[in-house]
């Protein structure tokens, strides 16, 4: 038995974007939306690397990070906590996320500009359900 | 937790747990009934229908599409689907484009349930992109058949034996529509399709090549029944022509029999000639050809017979004749005889005229008859002047032999009565009448190379005869002098 149960799947599909805390070695933090935490097995996620951003630069100083995940159809949600593990550009994990990333980029005319460039594989230390009430980043932005 | 709540939750996820067993045993079923359908029917369009059908009947799939690869391998046409306004059958996607289209590069199942939220946060890239300018005109969004507001899709690759021929796509227009059981469920699916697809396929290339082939059939059969026609017409010819043939050797048969009848009748008629000219041949020895010629055709009118008929009569005998026959051995004079009357008998011939007798040196000739000729008296005056020719030569030559014998002629004309003359055993064609006897008289008085002619027969050939007068010449048998001419030669 994983760390994540069969209930949580839903919330892995991409349809509510995921936050994503991370901390640089200085000790800075950085929250960011994410379209998707993939799941990989009960006991990992993997995160796209697509752009060179402030998570995957944080992750690679720092590899313990925190994501929020809803599910679309319960609005439940989950902290995850994830340790970064490593960094995988081919094989099925890769290829299923780079897959639907490429499907996505041809509907939008992005064929060959918006490409997966890793799978990033963080194991899942723990995964809470929530029962308090948050406002998502989006909220705060407006 | 206290041990009740333990309960509670166990029976919770027993009855949880019970329910996705007796779900997951129904879609098993229908899967298995599916699968039997599928496989019981190789109408490809019907396969196609059914499986869209059940889909949505029985599982809940109310959009989905079954496209097929076509030859280019860069393109899958829509070849069934179910579930939209329009159908959208034919309709295309290119390798590599939209969920689908990734799909059939790949041959990788794909399930996405946030297609909508991604292309948001595309766009949203992409808007920034083209605000700075970092997008090239080429890179434009595709259209795609299917949902235009599609959150979810579950495509699935059909394969049969790793060859890929088509996806199998499901939609929806709501977030996280389907899970891992639908791909587990599309995948079993998925594998039917395929393989009852290949196996329609299969069938129908069988079906187009049986198609060929009984085509092909006809064709020969057509081919040998023209054939078998053109082989009983051709026969049927043959026949006609063998009959033809058969009727034409038939004929030629009663030809060669006709002819061998006639050959027969031929060499009757050959041989009846034959015993006529024979017979002709010796009548002519005795009498004259005419009245062989007469004798044996046996006309209607009997020469014999008795008849009355003017006549030209020519005498001749040789002056001289009696002393040469005296002082000559017989030898000798039949010798001479001969071919004096070998020399006149020519002549006669060639002047028809009818030897009536000779009597040694003497011969009675005349014209008319039995057959009539043109111009007796004419032919009887030429006649006598070729003699009298022809026994100047005569006389040359036998002069060197010692015989002094010279011509002598007598010409009358008048009427004779003619006919058979003697008794039963010997008959002569003979001609009675003062014509003969004046002939006869004129001969007898005729000096040697003289041919005497009367005034009265002279003065029908006037033109012909350049003559001198003999004299009135008292003539025994006649009352009166004759006035004689002797016929010096012809003119002109």
């Amino acid at each position: 038995m994983g760390v994540l149960p069969d209930e949580i799947k839903p919330a892995m599909e991409g349809v509510i974007p995921a936050h994503v805390a991370t901390c640089s070695l200085d000790g800075t933090p950085n929250v960011t939306a994410l379209s998707q935490v993939y799941y990989v097995d009960a006991d990992h996620v993997a995160l796209s690397f697509q752009f060179f951003n402030k998570t995957i630069k944080n992750v690679r100083e720092n590899p313990y990070a925190v994501a929020w995940i809803i599910s679309p159809e319960s609005f439940d949600s989950w902290d995850l906590e994830l340790e970064y593990d490593h960094s995988e550009t081919s094989g099925p994990v890769f290829d299923a996320m780079d897959m639907r990333i490429e499907a996505i980029a041809s509907m939008t005319g992005m064929t060959g500009i918006f490409k997966l460039k890793a799978a990033d594989i963080y194991r899942v230390k723990s995964a809470v359900k929530n029962t308090d009430e948050r406002i998502p980043l989006a909220a705060i932005d407006k | 937790m206290d041990i009740r709540e333990q309960i509670a939750e166990n029976d919770r996820i027993i009855e949880q747990l019970n329910r996705e067993l007796a779900k997951k045993s129904t879609e098993v079923r229908i899967i298995q009934q599916i699968s039997s359908e599928i496989n019981s029917t190789l109408d490809l369009a019907r396969i196609l229908q059914l499986i869209l059908d059940s889909m949505d009947r029985v599982l809940g799939f109310q959009h989905c599409m079954i496209l097929l690869k076509d030859e280019s391998e860069e393109k899958l046409r829509v070849f069934a689907s179910r579930g939209y306004d329009r159908e959208g059958v034919g309709a295309e996607v290119r390798f590599g484009e939209g969920v689908i289209g990734v799909v059939a590069r790949r041959k990788k199942m794909m399930r996405l349930g946030n297609i909508r939220s991604s292309m948001n946060y595309l766009m949203a890239v992409r808007a920034k992109m083209e605000e700075a300018g970092q997008l090239q005109a080429d890179h434009v969004p595709v259209n795609l058949p299917g949902l235009a507001n599609a959150q979810s899709q579950l495509a699935i690759p059909l394969l049969v034996k790793e060859r890929f021929i088509g996806v199998l796509a499901v939609e929806s227009p709501q977030p996280n529509a389907f899970d891992e059981l639908d791909e587990i469920l599309l995948n079993i699916l998925a594998n039917q399709v395929a393989i009852a697809i290949d196996n329609a396929r299969m069938y129908q290339m069988e079906e187009g090549r049986r198609k060929e082939l009984d085509e092909a059939n006809a064709k020969l059969l057509r081919l040998n029944e023209s054939l078998e026609h053109m082989v009983k017409e051709r026969t049927a010819q043959l026949e006609r022509a063998h009959a033809e043939l058969s009727t034409a050797f038939e004929r030629l048969g009663e030809q060669a029999t006709e002819l061998a009848a006639f050959n027969r009748t031929l060499e009757q008629r050959v041989a009846e000639q034959l015993a006529e000219l024979e017979r002709v041949g010796r009548l002519k020895r005795f009498f004259s050809p005419q009245l062989a010629q007469l004798i044996v055709a046996g006309g209607a009118e009997d020469p014999l017979k008795t008849h009355r008929r003017e006549v030209t009569v020519v005498f001749l005998d040789l002056r001289g004749f009696t002393a040469f026959a005296e002082t000559s051995e017989p030898e000798e004079i039949m010798g001479v005889l001969g071919e004096y009357h070998a020399e006149m008998g020519k002549l006669i011939l060639a002047h028809e005229g009818t030897l009536e007798r000779f009597t040694g040196d003497g011969m009675m000739i005349f014209f008319n008859d039995p057959v009539p000729v043109p111009n007796p008296a004419e032919r009887a005056i030429r006649m006598a002047v070729e003699m009298r020719e022809r026994v100047a030569e005569l006389v040359a030559k036998w002069k060197k032999r010692g015989y002094d014998l010279r011509l002598g002629v007598g010409i009358a004309q008048g009427y004779a009565t003619i006919g058979a003359i003697g008794f039963e055993g010997r008959w002569d064609y003979g001609a009675i009448g003062t014509v003969t006897n004046l002939a006869a008289r004129l001969c007898g008085e005729a000096k040697p190379d003289q041919i005497l002619i009367s005034q009265r027969l002279l003065g029908t050939m006037e033109e012909l005869v350049e003559a001198e007068p003999v004299g009135d010449l008292s003539l025994k048998g006649f009352l009166k002098p004759v006035s004689t001419f002797n016929v010096v030669r012809l003119k002109g």
